[in-house]
């Protein structure tokens, strides 16, 4: 599948995040970049956690499982232990059998969802990060090049795509700004082809990175 | 959702063998293959696979839960799927019916899912090799007839080296896929599959095992002959 790189807003310091933001970031995708409106997307994270019996004893239980239910595999799902930097690909069922299981149940989902535009080769989607009570927790951008399935090979073309992007926003004034994050993906096993399995491990990236600019 | 029936049919051991008439050495399961192959009419297919069942660790879970870890060894590259097999149906309409109706999920997942459930917290309970063969068919259902030996491992992982269970005795399955919408048409199309193999053998609900049917040998007998005997 075509490699995929995962961008998250980083607010500056002491500034509230708002709506605003998302709708800016649209605005500059669909009138600087020329990007054509091409439908919605939302791609789900669960965090699942230990249901214990004795709740002082988890002795070595991962604290957290991590599921993801991306936006373009509908019939896949993923879990991550990131403590133990693992990914499982499973069919979207592996759900319900977690559910039957009881042994871990899902605490909190946090809900990615926005537009998506085509500029060329790429496909661009611009989303907010939405738990189940709403509160806005984070902005991010999913930037797809369509041609290449090698990260190495299209890390130059995405690079430039991003200083791009961050020379655009950057003429709106924004309060913060974009930032990239790369997972280790080698960490998880993952190669230089791109998987969804790499999504998935960005999508946990980015939650994290959100997580810590909101507590910030 | 599925319907299910079991039953055990006698193999290779030397006592259960019979003699044709023109002394041919015959087998209940080749019996039972035959008369399968001609009631369904598509090709049987390999199985050889390597189940895993893990249990939660002491204090995981608010119960105690049980996954089946399943690695397709018959295809070139192992496969792996994971099951959970939930309570039977219950109350009066399910006992007076003869095939046991469960809840079963199942999927398909990536080769690390051992690593993936023993970092959740689950333990290996016991392992077998399933050898046999099977029949995927539509008769008033979507049926699957699986006959397999189970054997264990001497060693942890080591299916090469596996060893029956119960030599000289294998395990015929009966399943189909239901919904809770259409679980009676099932059940009779699975209750009406199973009195073709009557002759043959007995098939009941899981754990309610009727053993071996008397009239196996002569059942066998007639089959063979029918399809013109073949030796061993």
């Amino acid at each position: 599948m075509p490699v995929k790189w995962l961008m998250h807003w980083q607010p500056n310091q002491g500034v509230t995040l708002t709506t605003q933001i998302l709708t800016e970031a649209c605005q500059c995708v669909e009138s600087q970049l020329g990007g054509a409106k091409d439908g919605r997307w939302k791609t789900a994270l669960t965090y699942y956690r230990p249901a214990l019996r004795e709740a002082s004893a988890s002795g070595d239980l991962p604290r957290e499982l991590l599921g993801v239910a991306l936006h373009d595999q509908l019939g896949s799902y993923y879990f991550l232990l990131r403590a133990h930097r693992l990914i499982l690909q499973a069919d979207s069922s592996m759900q319900a059998l977690m559910d039957k299981l009881q042994s871990y149940k899902p605490r909190v989902v946090l809900n990615f969802e926005g537009f998506q535009y085509r500029l060329g080769d790429f496909q661009v989607r611009v989303g907010k990060c939405v738990p189940s009570s709403e509160v806005l927790r984070g902005i991010m951008m999913e930037v797809e090049y369509l041609p290449l399935s090698s990260i190495e090979k299209s890390r130059q073309i995405l690079e430039d795509f991003f200083d791009i992007w961050q020379d655009t926003v950057k003429k709106r004034s924004l309060p913060g700004h974009f930032i990239l994050v790369e997972p280790n993906f080698a960490d998880y096993g993952l190669q230089d082809h791109y998987t969804p399995q790499h999504t998935a491990v960005q999508y946990a990236t980015c939650m994290t990175q959100l997580m810590a600019a909101v507590r910030n | 959702m599925e319907c299910v029936v079991q039953g055990i049919i006698e193999s290779q051991n030397n006592s259960h063998y019979m003699r044709h008439n023109n002394g041919v050495r015959l087998q209940h399961v080749e019996a039972l293959q035959i008369l399968l192959q001609g009631l369904c009419g598509v090709p049987k297919e390999r199985v050889r696979v390597h189940e895993l069942c893990l249990k939660s660790g002491p204090n995981l879970g608010v119960v105690p839960s049980e996954v089946r870890l399943l690695c397709d060894l018959a295809q070139p590259t192992p496969s792996w799927t994971v099951r959970h097999v939930g309570g039977a149906m219950r109350g009066a309409g399910a006992e007076q019916i003869s095939v046991l109706v469960r809840t079963i999920v199942e999927s398909k997942v990536g080769h690390n899912v051992l690593r993936f459930f023993y970092s959740l917290g689950y333990k290996l309970d016991h392992e077998l090799l399933k050898e046999g063969f099977v029949f995927r068919f539509q008769r008033g259902a979507q049926i699957t007839v699986t006959v397999t030996s189970a054997n264990k491992m001497p060693k942890l992982y080591a299916t090469d080296e596996a060893v029956p269970v119960t030599p000289g005795i294998q395990l015929v399955e009966i399943t189909a896929p239901a919904a809770a919408e259409n679980y009676s048409e099932v059940v009779a199309a699975v209750s009406s599959f199973c009195e073709y193999l009557a002759p043959l053998l007995h098939l009941s609900k899981p754990g309610v095992s009727m053993g071996i049917v008397p009239t196996a040998a002569a059942a066998a007998a007639s089959l063979m002959s029918n399809s013109g005997a073949k030796t061993l």
